[in-house]
């Protein structure tokens, strides 16, 4: 266990996490769409769309030819008319004739909007048509499907994606998320001393893997603690019924168990026996619930549902940059902390002999 | 001392619960505005707040450790 005592990994560790904690905000968002009003029209009238947009650059020179397309399925119209007001404001004129209302293959609306500086930036069913029983002057068309000439599909250099209902707390990404994997580590690496302590019965490995549970078990609560409060802006809730949220619970709970399972023993050689067994069974539920349970059923968290988390719809490249990093840097915290409380208490324990 | 923490803790909870009742898309609080750069403070800020907490237990028994070793 030399490289307890090593300093490169703790110097790593902070330089790592500096670079996310500093990089991560110098990143801008990509342009996107953030509010468009109204949310819903009906057929045969053309409606002034007022859109909030974010980081776009409208008002900009070099933006060239502002375009807006109302998508419908996979058919593109073409925006009659644009008002830029500002850098983020745009008034979209569009509507959508009688005749053409039975023709959609749906009723919600994608906005798409390129320009030479932003690229193309998208809101998902931004707005709906209510659709008319019966028209009588059924004969107007108004929307003409436009030809997508996306000139220019610049994208900019680095941008983190930019998602509704998480918006800039995306940068979460690098905090919440390798808070779990830290105590994951944590407790692998607390099983790996639980098996050396049975083979080997030294007492060193049994102190090991205590700390390395506490150590993850602080991680843990920080993991829920941050997950409650995103939850509550992202999702409204602190609290959702989330099969990954109550199983990331008891991950923990199993754990605080091992804790008071063995405060309950006096027996040195007992108490770090039963530890070690306890711990082995626990890993494995612990894995069960956070990583297979939630894979199975229908979840909230993204990479869940049986697809994995680390597709390119979850991860982008600019998201990628920072999070390898954050969780290697996080982990290494987590390690270097857990090194220091084992430290102590190896001293702590040759004093007591 | 533990009082303190105590305080500082509850002060904290309520920091983030005093939009409770509306949802969270309508309302117009602190947390929300910005297009949520908030959360993402506040998330940061909590995992500092634990691990200083929990540096300071091990702190404390350090502490002991020490005097333990003078006496």
């Amino acid at each position: 266990m030399n490289w307890l005592y090593s300093q490169w990994w703790k110097w790593m560790c902070a330089v790592l996490l500096l670079y996310v904690l500093i990089g991560s905000y110098m990143v801008p968002l990509s342009p996107g769409v953030s509010k468009v009003e109204p949310l819903s029209f009906i057929p045969d009238s053309v409606y002034t769309f007022h859109l909030s947009c974010y980081h776009t650059h409208f008002k900009n020179p070099g933006a060239g030819k502002i375009q807006f397309w109302f998508k419908a399925g996979n058919e593109y119209f073409m925006a009659k008319e644009l008002n830029v007001l500002s850098n983020d404001k745009i008034d979209v004129k569009f509507g959508v004739g009688a005749k053409q209302q039975d023709s959609l293959k749906t009723n919600n609306f994608d906005l798409v909007g390129n320009d030479d500086i932003d690229g193309t930036f998208s809101l998902r069913e931004g707005v709906t048509l209510i659709k008319a029983e019966k028209m009588d002057s059924g004969s107007t068309i108004l929307a003409t499907t436009g030809p997508v000439e996306v000139v220019h599909n610049k994208h900019q250099f680095l941008a983190f994606p930019y998602r509704e209902i998480l918006y800039e707390s995306i940068r979460n990404t690098f905090f919440h998320v390798p808070m779990w994997f830290v105590m994951t580590a944590l407790v692998t690496f607390s099983l790996i001393f639980s098996v050396m302590y049975l083979n080997k019965g030294e007492i060193r490995y049994d102190i090991y893997s205590h700390q390395a549970i506490v150590v993850a078990l602080v991680f843990g609560i920080c993991g829920l603690a941050t997950g409650m409060v995103w939850a509550r802006n992202t999702w409204g809730h602190y609290w959702v019924n989330d099969p990954k949220l109550n199983g990331a619970a008891v991950g923990v709970m199993i754990y605080a168990a091992y804790l008071v399972l063995r405060g309950s023993i006096d027996d040195e050689i007992k108490r770090a026996r039963i530890a070690a067994a306890y711990n082995i069974f626990s890993i494995v539920i612990f894995a069960l619930f956070i990583y297979i349970i939630p894979r199975l059923t229908d979840s909230l968290h993204p990479g869940n549902g049986g697809n994995p988390a680390f597709s390119k719809y979850d991860l982008d490249s600019s998201l990628r940059m920072f999070f390898y990093p954050a969780c290697i840097g996080w982990i290494l915290l987590g390690f270097w902390i857990f090194s220091v409380l084992a430290r102590m208490q190896l001293i702590k324990q040759k004093q007591e002999l | 001392m533990k009082k303190y923490i105590l305080t500082a803790i509850t002060f904290f909870i309520s920091l983030l619960t005093f939009a409770q009742g509306e949802t969270a898309e309508t309302s117009n609080n602190f947390m929300l505005s910005n297009h949520k750069v908030f959360v993402s403070v506040a998330v940061l800020t909590i995992i500092l707040l634990i691990i200083f907490a929990f540096l300071f237990t091990i702190e404390r028994r350090l502490k002991q450790l020490e005097e333990r070793q003078k006496s």
